[in-house]
Order: C-alpha cells, then sequence, then structure tokens
C-alpha cells in the first residue's frame, strides 16, 4: 500500500517535471529569430525610383547594425569610409574590436557602394554638399542638415528616436532604402 | 520487471531534473571555459557577483566625452528591461532570466567586453572584473 502511494507521487512528479522540460523547448524556440522580410542579393538596389542601397553585407549588419541604424553606404565617400574604418579601433570613443578579415570586408562592401557610386538622388546632393570635406557623420554633411533644419533639436530627444543619429525612428522605411517625405513619421513621444 | 521500467523511469527523472536545472540559468559547457580561463587569467579563487553589480551600476567621467558614463547608460537600471544605445537603437535585455541568449557564445561575451569596457570605462576589463561581471548576470531572476 505505502509502496503504491510513493509509487503514484513518483509518476506524477515525473510527469510534472517532463511538462516543464518540453513547455521551456517549447518557448524556447519562440526566442528564435525569423523576421520574416524579404532578403534581397548582397549589394542589390531595390526596385522604385531614388531608393538607396539596401545594406545586405553580412559582416556589415552584423557588426554595425547593433548600435546604430544600418546607413546607406552610399550616403558617404569612399574617403570616409577609409578613414571610419581605418579608426574602428576608437570608433566614437569604442573599440570595436575587428578582425582584419571581418573590418577588410566591411571597407571593401562599403566603398563598392559609395556617395561615388550610388545611384540614389541622395548620394548625388550629399557628395556635392561636401565638396571637398572628409565627413565622418552623416549627420553632419551639409545636404542632410538643411534637409533636417525645420526639426527642432528637441523632437531628436524624444525617447523613441534618441538622437538625430536614429534614422529609422522617422524615415519608417529606411531600413529598404526609402527615405522619402511620404514615408516619414515622427513618433510624438 | 516492474522495477525495470521503475529504474529506468528514475534515471529520466534525473537526466530531466539536471537539463531543467541547467536551463535556469547556468552557464553551458563553452561559456564556463571561458569562465575558467577568466579565473585561471585572475589568479582569484572565485567571483564576486556583488563586485559585478558594482561594476554595472559605477558612474565615471568619460575624459574626452566630458559625459557621464556606466553600463546603465544603455542596459538601464533593470537588465531586464529593453535597453537603448547611445543614438537610441533599442538593445534586447541583457539579462539572462529574460532573455535566455545572452551570455551563451564566448566569441559574442568577448566582443561585446571589449567593445563596452572601452566604451564606459576606456580600458578594457580585466578578467576578474568580467568574471564577476557575469556571475553577477546569471544570478539575476
Amino acid at each position: 500500500m505505502k509502496f503504491k502511494n510513493i509509487k503514484k507521487t513518483f509518476l506524477a512528479v515525473f510527469v510534472l517535471i517532463l511538462g516543464l522540460t518540453i513547455s521551456t523547448f517549447v518557448f524556447a524556440d519562440e526566442d528564435e529569430e525569423g523576421d520574416g522580410h524579404e532578403r534581397h542579393e548582397r549589394g542589390g538596389r531595390n526596385e522604385g525610383e531614388g531608393r538607396a542601397i539596401i545594406p545586405e553585407n553580412t559582416a556589415y549588419k552584423n557588426e554595425c547594425s547593433s548600435c546604430h541604424f544600418l546607413y546607406p553606404p552610399e550616403f558617404l565617400p569612399k574617403r570616409s569610409w577609409e578613414v571610419l574604418m581605418k579608426g574602428s579601433d576608437k570608433h566614437f570613443w569604442e573599440n570595436l574590436a575587428l578582425d582584419e578579415k571581418t573590418s577588410n570586408e566591411i571597407l571593401s562592401y562599403l566603398i563598392e557602394n559609395s556617395a561615388e557610386r550610388g545611384r540614389s538622388e541622395w548620394a548625388g546632393k550629399i557628395l556635392k554638399s561636401i565638396g571637398s570635406a572628409t565627413p565622418l557623420k552623416i549627420t553632419e554633411t551639409p545636404y542632410i542638415l538643411k534637409e533636417h533644419r525645420k526639426i527642432k533639436t528637441d523632437v531628436f530627444k524624444r525617447k523613441s528616436i534618441g538622437s538625430f543619429s536614429n534614422c529609422g525612428a522617422c524615415h519608417t522605411k529606411g531600413a529598404e532604402g526609402d527615405f522619402e517625405e511620404d514615408s516619414i513619421s515622427i513618433p510624438k513621444q | 520487471m516492474g522495477q525495470k521500467i521503475y529504474f529506468v523511469l528514475a534515471l529520466a527523472f534525473v537526466v530531466l531534473l539536471l537539463s531543467s536545472i541547467a536551463d535556469a540559468g547556468n552557464l553551458n559547457a563553452q561559456m564556463q571555459s571561458l569562465m575558467d580561463k577568466y579565473m585561471k587569467d585572475s589568479g582569484v579563487k572565485s567571483f564576486s557577483a556583488e563586485e559585478g553589480k558594482k561594476l554595472y551600476f559605477l558612474k565615471r567621467m568619460h575624459s574626452e566625452k566630458k559625459e557621464e558614463i556606466s553600463c546603465i547608460s544603455c542596459h538601464m537600471d533593470d537588465p531586464a528591461k529593453e535597453g537603448r544605445t547611445l543614438v537610441g537603437k533599442p538593445i534586447d535585455p541583457l539579462s539572462p532570466a529574460v532573455n535566455k541568449e545572452r551570455f551563451t557564445d564566448p566569441d559574442k561575451v568577448e566582443k561585446w567586453f571589449k567593445r563596452n569596457c572601452t566604451g564606459v570605462f576606456e580600458r578594457e576589463c580585466t578578467p576578474k572584473e568580467k568574471g564577476d561581471f557575469v556571475t553577477h548576470m546569471m544570478l539575476l531572476q
């Protein structure tokens, strides 16, 4: 009798643990990334007039997009990317800790698609506006500053925007290379 | 015959119990060997979660930026919450209690220590600091 009870208890605990373990695995699966976005080939240009290139290079995406918007390579000239990547151990006060291979791959990609080669209207306008300068920030190029001149500094400080460098906060299709006015939506907070 | 079944069940029970404990916040084998390396390199006998917590909240003045900076500038007081980079991009929670991917990949862990320690402390973190930090994070509920 006593043994039977122990057996029953044991079986109940076993079933419980089994259930918990299975649920852990099931829920863990939900964490897997699968954003379902359509993928374009490396260096591919989006259909539609005037759009910027969609950054598709894996190294560029992996190493750069955790911290900031994945800026279109054509928003800076070749010489800017060269200086930026050469200083990747002091990238705005952070050491990007890139190995040589990764660093070279990113630089090649950025150069292949820099402003000089960009076909969007913005690439040309940025390039023209900077003259012979070597800007290290897209947000400091005269054309980009001019385009944002009417937006008050406070707006960039809103919680869901954070800074002038966070393009995607307002350019809702920025990640798709679309920086047209009709796809802009400025968050209220 | 009946006893044999119970023996198998008991064995399965133990295995499942151990795997659920492992799931509940222990380091995987690769991370454990990184921690062992930290311990060997630092020469300490144990890591301190308390010291790790202190490091997490330590505020300092950045000598070049002239701004106060700390881990919580981006990862928030509560690491279970979504963080934000200095330019405003969201960061997945740092706490392994809510983000199971955290502290599972030694290469990632090392890369981000290197990036963020230079960003905040203007130097690389020591093996002891890293060990303390991971220990603190793994104990979060």
